[in-house]
């Protein structure tokens, strides 16, 4: 409960800290479409490779962005499972027949259970879990031979290699480009960025204050309400409930002590915040100043202008071809 | 002994994640009858966080905690085997908010709430919760009504009877007169010395209150920044020269003997507890 990050903010001092959380929104924006559209794996590989010089240009760790990339990392494996496995155009590049009978299953067995007991030893898992995955498919197909009692092809193409890698990439790329953004904007300035941004949908009778005001409240009680939700918890505990043990039925009582309480306590909460607003005359849409104004730097015109000719660049490509 | 701490420590990590002391060396022991105490101390000394340790919601850092023989530590393993739910039913916290615990429809639903989590039957839940309802100063009536149409002080009330239907064998309150109006804190005050008295049960009160202090307690204890300073007898507390650096101040009545003597010359050989006998001595000083 206690290890909740906030946001994936971390200080740093480099020119993508400098830049404006406003030209850093558009440039991604226009860089995501871009990579969307982008349909050349030639194409790809140089966006990849700006990728990595801007990570390291920017001074962020590549190891950190990588760990942004963890969640979806299941996702990326079953893209790259279904591509490689059902595209079936270009060259033959693996043929081979998956055989299953009583010793491929007893050894895939044994490394199966070889990787559970040992998992929690090793550093890298998801490496490790990889490498039980080949060495599962490799004995499968290599084993000496009894009767089989099911057998399938495995057959690879290079058209589905190559689209797999594809749709990985472009994924990647996506995550990465949010990733430099969540990491190098404070929360509160990126709120800004977006209310600064959507000032145009006025004239369709949206309130971009309003939405940066919800969410900036929002981002601001997170920590409070996993406070008080802790401290429920304990009071419910010292009243017999035990949180970490109880049948189904103990379970929904459990969840509904913590639940009524925290809305209970957030209404009350929102309550106080909107008369102590009130008490201090706030009114939503009014004009006010700031105490952090945005600054629009040369950089930023030159960030946008660069990621803007990308993108022109890209289309004018994919249209021509 | 029913609990006893062993030179512990607890460190938690803020917000920004630095570590944060708050508790150093604590070494406390606790009987299980006759003693009423009460801890003082600033806001932020680690009061709360030291209470919460007395039925095992939290776990040291370092060091050990004793409740009724059962030994708590910092574990490494994942699932310690310790039961500790039996630790709650026996020593009963009460804490500062009554917002935290009410949830259920009822008032009477909420009291039954903690004596059926510990095996208690439903009719005897319902008994209890008639009994303690009455014993915290509110009506029967009351048992129907929802426990969020409640003011602040009633709240405060049935949060008391919530863990008073337990049944503890020592009982814990944080602050349990925070909120509460001058005659609503006094009968609550008498409420548990009458507790105490009956069943000759330990009661432990956090309180800001010196006069509570002065004359409830039979122990008091201090805490600062999260070094337990002072344990000992109230009288002794007033007498230390240590009061003011730990953001303490006299109750009313010793300060008025304190008065009394310095402008006119009204000794005290004991500090009296109750404002009569002060009269008394006035009156005995005003003949001389």
């Amino acid at each position: 409960m206690n290890n909740i990050i906030i946001g994936q903010y971390i200080p740093g001092t480099s020119y993508l800290y400098k830049l404006d959380p406003r030209s850093k929104i558009l440039s991604l924006v226009l860089l995501m479409v871009a990579t969307f559209v982008l349909d050349t794996m030639t194409g790809m590989l140089i966006f990849l490779g700006a990728m990595v010089i801007l990570l390291l240009s920017g001074k962020i760790s590549i190891t950190r962005v990588l760990n942004g990339l963890k969640p979806i990392f299941v996702l990326l494996m079953f893209t790259f499972t279904f591509q490689a496995l059902f595209v079936t155009t270009g060259t033959l590049y693996i043929d081979e027949i998956l055989h299953f009978n009583y010793y491929t299953i007893t050894a895939s067995l044994l490394v199966f259970l070889t990787w559970f007991f040992s998992k929690k030893y090793i550093k890298y898992s998801i490496l490790y879990f990889l490498l039980m995955i080949v060495s599962i498919i490799l004995v499968l197909i290599y084993l000496p031979q009894g009767t089989d009692f099911a057998s399938t092809p495995l057959q690879i193409y290079q058209g589905g290699v190559e689209g797999a890698l594809f749709i990985m990439m472009r994924l990647i790329i996506i995550v990465t480009l949010s990733t430099i953004l969540t990491l190098t904007t404070k929360p509160t300035d990126l709120t800004l960025g977006l209310e600064k941004l959507l000032k145009p949908l006025k004239i369709i009778k949206i309130s971009s204050e309003e939405i940066a005001l919800i969410i900036s409240i929002a981002l601001r009680y997170i920590p409070t309400l996993l406070d008080e939700a802790n401290k429920i918890m304990l009071a419910q505990a010292s009243r017999g409930v035990d949180f970490k043990e109880g049948k189904l039925k103990d379970k929904i009582v459990q969840i509904v002590s913590l639940l009524v309480p925290m809305f209970i306590i957030s209404f009350k909460r929102s309550d106080e915040l909107a008369n102590a607003m009130e008490a201090r005359n706030f009114v939503p849409g009014q004009r006010r100043t700031r105490l952090h104004v945005l600054l629009w730097h040369k950089l930023d015109s030159y960030t946008v202008l660069l990621s803007s000719l990308v993108f022109v660049f890209v289309i004018v490509i994919t249209v021509i071809r | 002994m029913a609990i006893k701490f062993k030179r512990v420590n607890y460190i938690y990590q803020g917000m920004d994640g630095t570590p944060f002391r708050a508790l150093k060396d604590i070494n406390l022991t606790i009987e299980e009858k006759g003693e009423f105490i009460t801890l003082i101390g600033e806001t932020g000394s680690g009061k709360s966080t030291l209470v919460q340790h007395m039925n095992a919601l939290i776990k040291p850092t370092s060091g050990q905690v004793e409740i009724y023989g059962i030994k708590i530590e910092e574990t490494k393993k994942k699932s310690s085997k310790i039961k500790l739910n039996p630790l709650r039913q026996k020593i009963g916290l009460v804490f500062q908010f009554p917002d935290y615990q009410l949830f259920e429809e009822t008032v009477e639903r909420d009291i039954m709430f903690g004596p059926m989590n510990f095996g208690i039957s439903k009719e005897e839940a319902k008994k209890r919760a008639k009994e303690v309802i009455q014993l915290v100063g509110l009506e029967t009536g009351y048992l129907e009504r929802s426990p969020f149409n409640l003011s602040g002080g009633e709240k405060k009330r049935v949060s008391i009877a919530g863990i008073l239907a337990m049944e503890p064998d020592i009982l814990v309150l944080d602050e349990p007169t925070s909120g509460l109006d001058p005659k609503g804190r006094d009968e609550l005050l008498e409420l548990f010395l009458s507790i105490h008295n009956k069943l000759n049960n330990t009661v432990l009160i956090i309180t800001h209150d010196m006069n509570t202090v002065y004359q409830y307690a039979s122990r008091v204890l201090v805490m600062n920044d999260g070094n337990l300073v002072f344990d000992g007898k109230p009288i002794d507390l007033f007498a230390s020269p240590k009061l003011s650096s730990w953001n303490l101040d006299k109750p009313d009545l010793i300060d008025l003997c304190d008065k009394l003597s310095e402008r006119l010359n009204i000794t005290f050989e004991n500090y009296p507890k109750d404002l009569e006998k002060v009269v008394a001595r006035i009156k005995a000083g005003y003949h001389e």
